[in-house]
């Protein structure tokens, strides 16, 4: 299953405008950047799997937060070696290994990825990408084609996501083996595949390109679209409880 | 050749897209497989050679359980011609891509030379060219060349046809059937285009919600309309004009005469 693909629904987080839910992505990752607390920012991760659920992706936000930690070890493992402040807390033949510096920044770093990243992920689940295009032309007044590049290149993430997969799996069919455990012939194995993706995803921009124009993609303007994006006082709430998070992280932890 | 035992097969988060099927294909059959979209019959070609894993059931290639095996090494067996062809093409020039199946295979080196000689000159392509900037038609004969220098038992198509022009389609087809004729290489075939079922399978199966509806030689299949109509298939054309027309159809040789049949009855 695709994890970034929308899931339609009718919850307060789905009846958020549009430009409320991406800015609140962004403010909610800001809150984390800020934070400097091990504790609060596992609080953040779990406060947004909670957030999610209320919208019933409890499901998604978990593998998400699954896949995200893996990036996280990766930054937890640069960390842990390579930051040399405090004092030793694992020595070899006299040689510091970790410190606990070393060991705090990785924590606080590794944790800090995955609760900066999983609203933005969730963003794509809770909101369609046309809504957050002509929301953005006309609460935001962001001319269309900048609203078309930055939705576009968010539509074709779980696209190129898919496709991915399919060329996969066309190589699995021929015989290549994605299950070593070798990490070098992991990376051997997979490169090819950026080939045949490149390809493909240079046939549908151009196709996109195209579908675009013959739409009238020149005249677009602000009065394009009939649908109105109006805020609601869910919204102001929202930016209200950001503020306040934002606030805190920067002043208490 | 390749034996399904009451498989059941669901997508997560989907419905059951495979329910208890169970059929024999055995080796040196061209068997067709129909049915409206969403069937199942691209799932059922993706359980053949591992890319999916039944639910429930047993899937046997030459008496191997498939559940087995990794898909890798089934690979070795099962030759998979995709849709689309720009999925299976990743090398930078026709020669490296028919030999890259049997790179990763673990062929001998002068064997993949000889292997990719042969198909060069019988799909009639330049070890040269880059894949990518050949017309769609050559891109499928490229990826059929490389999937059949592997030299499978089984050989599935799932929708070999696409996009071919009539002569691409007929040039490759005969040349399926040659090699099914010849060297006994079993082909399962998945299908709309009911003329090209028509003209080559021996064998058809019908799908419908995952159930085979129907399993039988070709020509019995393409005159049981009632089938066909469950299945949501148009029957194909000359079989379907021939049943119309009864005894009658014997005489037809000219357009003319087919009017002449048409209006009187």
């Amino acid at each position: 299953m695709n994890l970034l693909n929308y899931v339609p629904g009718d919850s307060f987080l789905h009846r958020l405008n549009p430009i409320t839910k991406l800015a609140a992505a962004f403010l909610y990752g800001i809150a984390c950047i800020l934070c400097g607390n091990i504790g609060m920012e596992a609080a953040f991760i779990v406060l947004m799997i909670v957030i999610s659920a209320s919208a019933g992706l409890a499901g998604r936000a978990l593998r998400l937060t699954r896949n995200l930690v893996i990036l996280g070890l990766f930054m937890f493992v640069l960390q842990l070696f390579f930051v040399r402040t405090g004092a030793p807390l694992v020595v070899v033949k006299g040689f510091v290994l970790i410190t606990t510096g070393g060991l705090r920044s990785a924590l606080l770093l590794s944790l800090r990825v995955v609760a900066t990243m999983l609203p933005l992920m969730i963003l794509f689940a809770i909101t369609p990408m046309n809504d957050l295009c002509n929301a953005l032309v006309k609460r935001a007044h962001l001319p269309y084609r900048y609203a078309f590049i930055i939705t576009t290149a968010f539509r074709f993430v779980p696209l190129f996501s898919t496709e991915f997969h399919e060329i996969q799996d066309a190589q699995r069919a021929r015989g290549v083996d994605f299950e070593t455990k070798n990490l070098i012939r992991k990376v051997q194995l997979v490169a090819p595949l950026c080939v045949p993706l490149l390809v493909s995803s240079l046939e549908k921009v151009n196709s996109s390109a195209i579908s675009a124009q013959m739409r009238g993609f020149e005249l677009r303007n602000r009065t394009s679209g009939y649908k109105e994006y109006p805020f609601h006082a869910g919204d102001a709430v929202v930016f209200a409880t950001l503020a306040g998070m934002i606030a805190v992280s920067a002043v208490l932890l | 050749m390749i034996r399904f035992d009451q498989v059941s097969f669901s997508y997560p988060h989907g419905e059951t897209t495979i329910k208890d099927l169970s059929f024999h294909i055995y080796k040196g059959d061209f068997v067709a497989l129909i049915g409206a979209n969403g069937a199942g019959k691209s799932t059922i070609s993706r359980l053949c050679n591992g890319l999916l894993r039944p639910a429930s059931g047993h899937i046997y290639l030459d008496g191997e359980d498939t559940c087995e095996v990794p898909t890798s090494r089934l690979a070795r067996k099962v030759g998979f011609l995709f849709q689309n062809p720009d999925r299976q093409i990743c090398e930078n020039t026709v020669r490296d891509e028919i030999a890259f199946s049997m790179k990763v295979q673990g062929w001998p080196a002068d064997k993949i030379k000889e292997r990719v000689a042969e198909a060069l000159e019988t799909f009639s392509l330049k070890g040269e060219w880059f894949p990518f900037s050949r017309s769609r038609g050559e891109r499928q004969r490229i990826a059929l060349a490389g999937v059949l220098a592997c030299e499978p038992k089984l050989l599935i198509l799932d929708e070999p046809t696409t996009g071919l022009d009539y002569m691409e389609c007929i040039h490759i087809m005969d040349y399926l059937t040659g090699l099914n004729r010849d060297k006994g290489i079993t082909v399962l075939m998945v299908s709309h285009d009911m003329e090209l079922v028509q003209d080559y399978a021996k064998r058809v199966l019908v799908l419908g919600s995952g159930t085979l509806l129907g399993d039988g030689p070709v020509n019995e299949i393409m005159k049981d309309e009632e089938l066909l109509h469950r299945a949501r298939v148009l029957p194909a054309q000359i079989p379907s004009l021939a049943l119309r027309f009864g005894d009658r159809f014997a005489d037809v040789y000219t357009i003319e005469e087919m009017y002449a049949a048409v209006k009187q009855g």
